[in-house]
């Protein structure tokens, strides 16, 4: 499905051997032939084209291209680029065109990305499944009738049914993973505060990263690389100037340590742990050497994240007055959103502050130091995704079975680490990802990983 | 009676406290000053408080006599409240930057950095985001006031410290107060929307009378219409329940060390009221002439300068009576003085030592508030060199000899007349006579005659 690497494809661009109009051409064409079964798209970028053009003529004439030539991209529909709509898929933003780009975009126009168009995701990022669209939910490529997980549910689609080459999602806890392991590709969240937020629409502020979804981690690390890296008009950020994995993602797995919890397991279906185990194994006879780490609050970090995200997304969406864009939010938002809202109104009241805000605070410090110590004896923690396989799409579940899905994805947000995710193998004919998590700032080792991986047959 | 304020003023920065849009906002077009960080726009991050508004805060705050809050996070706190002015549809605060200050007896609480909104204009429904994000300083006091009338005192006195500083915007009328009154046995009042100081004195006034002559004076929140100068009460709806305060997720807390309050410290300007009380000290001069020296910065540096070289008792008085009379003649602020303090010195030492008279010290200092120079140089242009006695004593005869009816008053016991006799001399002279000499010549001439 997936055809050629993203470094050949660049190759070939590059060579000539495919021009970039040509490739660009074809991606469009696929997305009105074939998006219609999968609405991973909610608009095209008209100017793609002539963005391909430009980078042809480049290449013509011999000139330096960027790291991304040619590429053609897919952006989340909560990322602000110039001239499209970043409606968060809600109907409080339907008419909202973007009036500057996000410091992404700026960075891989740089770099001579094409931006392909806008992406479908969960409504405001509040959703696991990619259903709560207000344009309706995305199927999953991969896996036939199942949701393919948000709620970067569009990006996550569009590339692992090669609608486009790469595409940006955002983490907040679990968003980019999530869908990546139910869709059967590659995802990263970077570490919070490496790659700038300017121009990504707030769900939580404290826990929002943006990050690459790609069909090989190769491309992942490309990505990452492009858009990383400290943006000085922001206030909370590395003070990390630029990246480069490439020359550092050799799957070589002497001396590296790997750990695991038993916590993973018990909160885990025993189906997806077959697949996992499945991968332990094969990086532990690849020279990993596998230790068991204490995380024994790791089940807290669930309710934590979503009493501090509701705070933060309450306070995010006061914008949304119905003054600027046309809706008030709570009038016209789907169910998730207003639960969240309200939610996040009745606990940041004067009297409830030190019971609920506070106290999530404080559990957050704790589950940080805990990753971080298990992290300080190993290099990277291993584990499943999702500790359940996908629902049916339009499959009746209730909010705190949708929240379930979030279980090992919200700690690494709480903790402001890194975390990849590659297909590990298949259930039932669905997808299942493996996720690694390493240090603060510390990709490299989780892109080696994620790279030997992909080894695994 | 016990009264308090909060007062916001708008410092004075070149670009905004959380982006880089310029702060002239009174000199531009609707909606120029403006990005996505000010306006609020989706997906828009602020930059980290401008450097410069905290700077200027932490001396205001020195400047009232407060404790800095220093190695300790002050977390820039969001209030929720929703106004068509507030583009996020919550306000960027911090929590307090300095703390227990003092300013004419009364006590300073807290002060704060602020984000300004925008501007909302009701009757034509529009909004206005020059202003959005100027930094404001907010100054809390204790509700030590006892009158709407040591109330007036104390913001004026409080606008004086403020403009000393030359932190806060210059032009006229961006301060806001928000008052809070209670009168024996009864609950406390808010009175929001005061602009100005007769304002708030209006404002306080107003509400004495009416918490007098109401029976069960109850806690709430009054909007000052400054049209009416009365108060009415804010409906519910104006009012916010609970601000719902957060550390603001995207910005990372203020922490101000010691060693950059020290810095501050010695490069800042005294505060007038420590500055009287130190020159009065320091100059032995008396309390209502260091009273007008200190009322503008300028000024008194001025003062300070010159009484490095001139008895400093003599250059007080000639400042506030002479140097004050003619600038307040010409309007002329003393930021605008031309001169150099050079000139200033060298006029003063001439009039000290009896060289030129206080009257043609004047005229040199007109003239050389128009046309700067050397004073002796000065003194020649405009010919008011020592006249000859004997063409002085001419003069005098001359006018006693043309104003018989003064003579004859003055014979008769009317001392007034010596004084016109004397402006007539003046007169004839074209200002150049020392009228001292004026007045010892006639008196000498008149008396001879009478003889």
């Amino acid at each position: 499905m997936v055809g050629i690497s993203t470094l050949e494809k660049l190759k070939s661009i590059r060579r000539g051997d495919l021009t970039a109009v040509d490739h660009i051409e074809e991606k469009i064409d696929e997305i009105k032939d074939r998006d219609e079964g999968i609405n991973s798209f909610l608009e095209i970028n008209q100017d793609s084209i002539e963005k391909a053009k430009e980078i042809d003529r480049k290449i013509e004439k011999g000139d330096e291209v960027g790291k991304l030539a040619g590429l053609g991209i897919g952006i989340k529909s909560n990322i602000n680029v110039k001239g499209l709509k970043a409606t968060c898929a809600s109907k409080t933003l339907e008419n909202y065109t973007s009036t500057y780009n996000a410091v992404v975009i700026e960075r891989i126009k740089q770099e001579d990305g094409i931006i392909l168009g806008m992406n479908n995701m969960d409504e405001f990022a509040c959703g696991a499944s990619g259903e709560t669209s207000y344009f309706g939910p995305t199927k999953n490529p991969a896996a036939a009738g199942k949701i393919p997980g948000g709620s970067s549910s569009g990006p996550a689609a569009a590339v692992a049914s090669g609608l486009c080459d790469l595409a940006l999602g955002s983490d907040t806890g679990g968003s980019i993973r999530n869908p990546a392991s139910h869709c059967g590709i590659v995802g990263l969240k970077p570490t919070y505060g490496l790659v700038p937020r300017e121009g990504l629409i707030d769900l939580s502020m404290s826990f929002d990263q943006i990050g690459p979804l790609s069909p090989d981690v190769e491309g992942a690390a490309l990505l990452t690389e492009v858009i990383a890296g400290k943006n000085n008009t922001e206030g909370i950020m590395h003070d990390v100037k630029s990246v480069e994995y490439m020359d550092k993602i050799n799957p070589d797995l002497e001396e590296m340590k790997i750990g695991i919890s038993p916590k993973f397991r018990e909160l885990t279906d025993s189906k997806i742990m077959e697949v996992i185990d499945d991968s332990i194994d094969f990086l532990e006879g690849e020279g990993a050497e596998i230790v068991n780490v204490d995380l024994p609050n790791l089940e807290k970090a669930m309710p934590t994240y979503y009493t501090i995200l509701s705070v933060e997304f309450f306070s995010a969406t006061r914008k949304f007055d119905g003054r600027k864009y046309g809706h008030k939010i709570e009038d016209v938002c789907g169910d998730e959103v207003l639960r969240r809202i309200v939610r996040g109104k009745h606990i940041s009241q004067k009297e409830f502050k030190n019971q609920y805000y506070q106290r999530a605070l404080q559990v957050r410090t704790l589950i940080k130091k805990e990753l971080e110590k298990a992290l300080n004896e190993t290099d990277v923690l291993v584990g499943p995704t999702v500790p359940k396989l996908p629902h049916d799409i339009g499959e009746d579940i209730t909010p705190s079975d949708m929240y379930a899905y979030d279980y090992l994805t919200t700690p690494a947000n709480l903790g402001g680490l890194c975390g990849g995710v590659v297909p590990a193998g298949e259930k039932n004919g669905i997808p299942i990802g493996l996720q690694i998590q390493g240090s603060t700032l510390d990709e490299a080792s989780v892109l080696r990983v994620m790279k030997k991986m992909e080894e695994k047959e | 009676m016990k009264i308090g304020f909060e007062i916001h003023e708008q410092m004075h920065t070149e670009s905004k406290l959380f982006c880089e849009c310029p702060t002239n906002y009174r000199d531009v077009d609707p909606n120029t000053n403006v990005c996505p960080v000010c306006t609020g726009m989706p997906g828009a991050k602020p930059s980290p408080p401008n450097k410069k508004a905290i700077e200027s805060a932490i001396e205001i705050a020195l400047m009232l006599d407060c404790d800095i809050v220093t190695q300790k996070p002050i977390h820039i706190q969001r209030k929720h409240y929703d106004y068509p002015d507030l583009p996020s549809g919550y306000q960027r605060t911090s929590l307090p930057i300095a703390e227990n200050g003092e300013l004419a007896g009364v006590r300073i609480r807290e002060v704060h950095i602020e984000e300004d909104p925008g501007k909302y204009d009701p009757v034509q429904g529009k909004v206005d985001f020059n202003r959005s994000g100027i930094p404001l300083v907010e100054i809390i006091t204790k509700p030590d006031i006892k009158s709407p009338e040591e109330a007036r005192e104390f913001l004026q006195s409080l606008i004086r410290t403020l403009e000393y500083t030359n932190k806060i915007r210059p032009e006229p009328s961006t301060l806001r107060a928000d008052t809070n009154i209670s009168l024996e046995g009864g609950q406390r009042v808010e009175i929001k929307n005061i602009n100005s100081v007769k304002g708030a004195f209006k404002a306080l006034k107003y509400e004495v009378m009416r918490q007098k002559r109401t029976e069960k004076v109850e806690r709430e929140t009054r909007s000052y219409l400054e049209s009416q100068m009365i108060t009415v009460p804010m409906r519910s709806k104006e009012i916010a329940d609970d601000y719902r305060y957060i550390p603001d997720p995207n910005l990372l807390p203020i922490l101000i060390n010691q060693k950059q309050v020290s810095e501050i410290k010695n490069n800042m300007y005294e505060a007038p009221h420590l500055r009287k009380k130190r020159i009065i000290e320091e100059y032995g001069i008396e309390e209502n002439v260091a009273e007008v020296l200190v009322s503008e910065r300028e000024f008194v540096d001025l003062f300070e300068e010159v009484a490095k070289e001139v008895d400093p008792n003599f250059a007080s008085k000639w400042l506030k009576n002479r140097l004050r009379k003619v600038l307040n003649y010409l309007e002329m602020p003393p930021k605008q003085i031309p001169f150099s303090i050079e000139q200033l010195t060298k006029l003063l030492k001439m009039i000290k030592s009896e060289e030129i008279t206080p009257e043609k010290g004047e005229l040199i200092l007109r003239e050389m508030v128009k046309n700067p120079d050397d004073p002796e140089k000065i003194l020649e242009k405009l010919g008011l060199e020592e006249m000859e006695k004997s063409k002085l004593e001419r003069s005098v005869e001359e006018v006693i000899n043309e104003n018989e009816e003064a003579v004859e008053d003055f014979k008769n016991g009317k001392d007034e007349a010596l004084n016109y006799l004397s402006g007539q001399v003046m007169k004839k002279t074209e200002g150049k006579a020392d009228p001292r000499e004026v007045m010892k010549l006639l008196k000498k001439l008149l008396e001879e005659q009478g003889e």
